[in-house]
């Protein structure tokens, strides 16, 4: 059966903020959640970055649930590109990036980078100090 | 059992020098006793690669005709100091381009050093003798007199972690460092770094022939804010920041992937330099200082986001290497501003030299101070 995996910004309108969405996602449509940033209070517009992730029918299903209660659903495009080759494998930008897309290799100390980890927070750009890293607003 | 540097330079001009890396050494250290390591080992190489703020090139431009005494410049729009003879000029690392911050000496340097082209602009009141008051023109490393890296204070013998305990991200010399204690940042290469290796300088002071940004250099002088009065760990060590070398070399000689242009976000140019220094074992003393482990070298941890710095705690540079330490009861991740990566290049480039003959060492021409302690600015 094709899996699926998509990463998106969710918007919730303020009244659906306190509907228990990733838990109705998770129990009644089958699809992993990984929630990579959420900004969201009582009664007020909320933001959920998030990855959802499962067989094809099921993501789909997921989604029409998301449209039907309203949630604006943003695919995420913007990726980080990387000038690997000039890398002077400090620890800058490995240091300030928390999902670990990049990591420093303890035993050959040499800078690694998982594109599939980043979910284009920025940090990093403004911290490799050769500024090596910058965004990229391609179609995901 | 003792030898001189005279004893092992005949080794390395016969070829027969045993020559390790600092890493080396260590890891030999567990299970050998200094004795054993005086009688196997003749040098250790050290190294370090990291942002060295406190550097900068001289370069000779030549004369043009007619003659300018150059009183105002900039190369590429960035200032150069030029209150030295009329054609000469000091490109500093930090200084940076008025309109774009990211931009500044280092990346002059690294530009000349590669090859490329400058635009030289100068001004000058006009005298007799230098009548020419305004030019333009392009220079490159092969119309210039001399390029010569002349940096005033590298390769820290140890500095502080820096962390941040406020609730904005900083923004400084150490690096991003994220709110409450989202990060630690260091810059020293531990076990491989040069002054670390040889705490008391028996072997390393004026004169001593370096692996200077590709090429080789000299030790020049003690660097700026030396100091021999630091703390010291149960082991010898500085636990802080305290010896500094100024440093000198060809710059015609140096190469792009050992001297780098970096800059910090919202503090300014720096540049990458690459150091290595090659170490005799002249007897156990020696053998015992070179043996060390990062387990067995303290630093401080500092709050940057605190105007004073306060001293947060203390941990090791075995601890730091692993990507963690622990601080207020919470894990910190950490990460290396120097390149521990490059430094080992550099170690090992320069294991490769001493071992075929072609890099000798030398005997210090004067020891650095004994006593000195540095002075903090008073306002008044």
């Amino acid at each position: 059966m094709a899996s699926s995996k998509r990463r998106m910004v969710l918007r919730f309108p303020a009244d659906s903020v306190n509907e228990p969405i990733t838990y109705i996602l998770i129990k009644d449509y089958d699809v992993m959640i990984n929630i990579l940033n959420a900004d969201i209070s009582h009664g007020r517009e909320g933001n959920l970055l998030i990855e959802i992730s499962g067989e094809k029918g099921s993501v789909e299903r997921s989604m029409n649930y998301l449209k039907s209660k309203h949630v604006e659903i943003s695919p995420v495009v913007k990726t980080i590109l990387f000038n690997q080759s000039d890398c002077i494998h400090c620890g800058a930008c490995a240091s300030v990036c928390f999902p670990g897309a990049l990591s420093m290799d303890l035993d050959s100390r040499e800078l690694r980078f998982s594109p599939d980890k980043c979910i284009a927070c920025e940090l990093c750009i403004k911290a490799c100090p050769l500024r090596l890293f910058e965004l990229n607003f391609g179609v995901n | 059992m003792t030898k001189s540097i005279q004893d092992i330079n005949e080794k390395i001009r016969a070829g027969k020098a045993v020559v390790l890396t600092a890493e080396e050494v260590s890891a030999m250290g567990r299970d050998h006793s200094p004795a054993e390591v005086t009688r196997k080992v003749d040098v250790v190489t050290t190294a370090t690669f990291g942002p060295m703020c406190s550097s900068g090139m001289f370069i000779n431009t030549g004369h043009a005709n007619p003659p300018i005494r150059m009183e105002r410049a900039t190369l590429n729009g960035v200032p150069v100091f030029s209150g030295i003879a009329a054609v000469d000029l000091y490109i500093g690392a930090t200084e940076n381009h008025p309109e774009d911050p990211a931009y500044g000496g280092a990346h002059i340097i690294e530009e000349l050093i590669a090859g490329k082209d400058v635009i030289l602009e100068a001004h000058a009141k006009g005298t007799d003798c230098y009548p020419l008051k305004d030019i333009k023109t392009s220079i490159n490393r092969e119309n210039i007199n001399e390029m010569i890296m002349f940096n005033p204070r590298n390769a820290y013998q140890n500095y502080p972690v820096a962390v941040n305990t406020s609730n904005r991200i900083k923004y400084t010399y150490m690096g991003s460092l994220l709110p409450r204690l989202g990060n630690a940042n260091f810059s020293t290469s531990g076990e491989l770094s040069p002054l670390l290796n040889d705490p008391d300088m028996r072997t390393i002071g004026m004169g001593t022939r370096i692996f200077l940004g590709g090429t080789t250099g000299y030790i020049s002088w003690h660097g700026t804010q030396f100091k021999s009065d630091a703390e010291l760990n149960e082991f010898g060590v500085p636990i802080s920041n305290a010896a500094t070398l100024a440093v000198i070399g060809d710059a015609y000689r140096m190469s792009p992937e050992f001297i780098r242009a970096a800059y910090y976000e919202k503090y300014g140019v720096s540049m990458f330099v690459g150091i290595g220094i090659p170490i005799p074992v002249l007897d156990e003393d020696m053998a015992s200082r070179l043996m060390i482990r990062n387990e067995q070298i303290t630093t401080r941890i500092l709050d940057y986001g605190d105007p004073d710095h306060p001293e947060l705690g203390r941990c090791n540079y075995q601890e730091l290497m692993s990507g963690e330490i622990s601080l207020k009861n919470k894990k910190i991740k950490t990460a290396s501003l120097s390149s521990i990566y490059q430094a080992r290049k550099i170690a090992a480039i320069l294991k490769k030299q001493v071992a075929e003959g072609s890099f000798l060492l030398t005997e210090a021409l004067e020891a650095f101070p004994k006593e000195k302690s540095i002075k903090s600015l008073d306002i008044r």
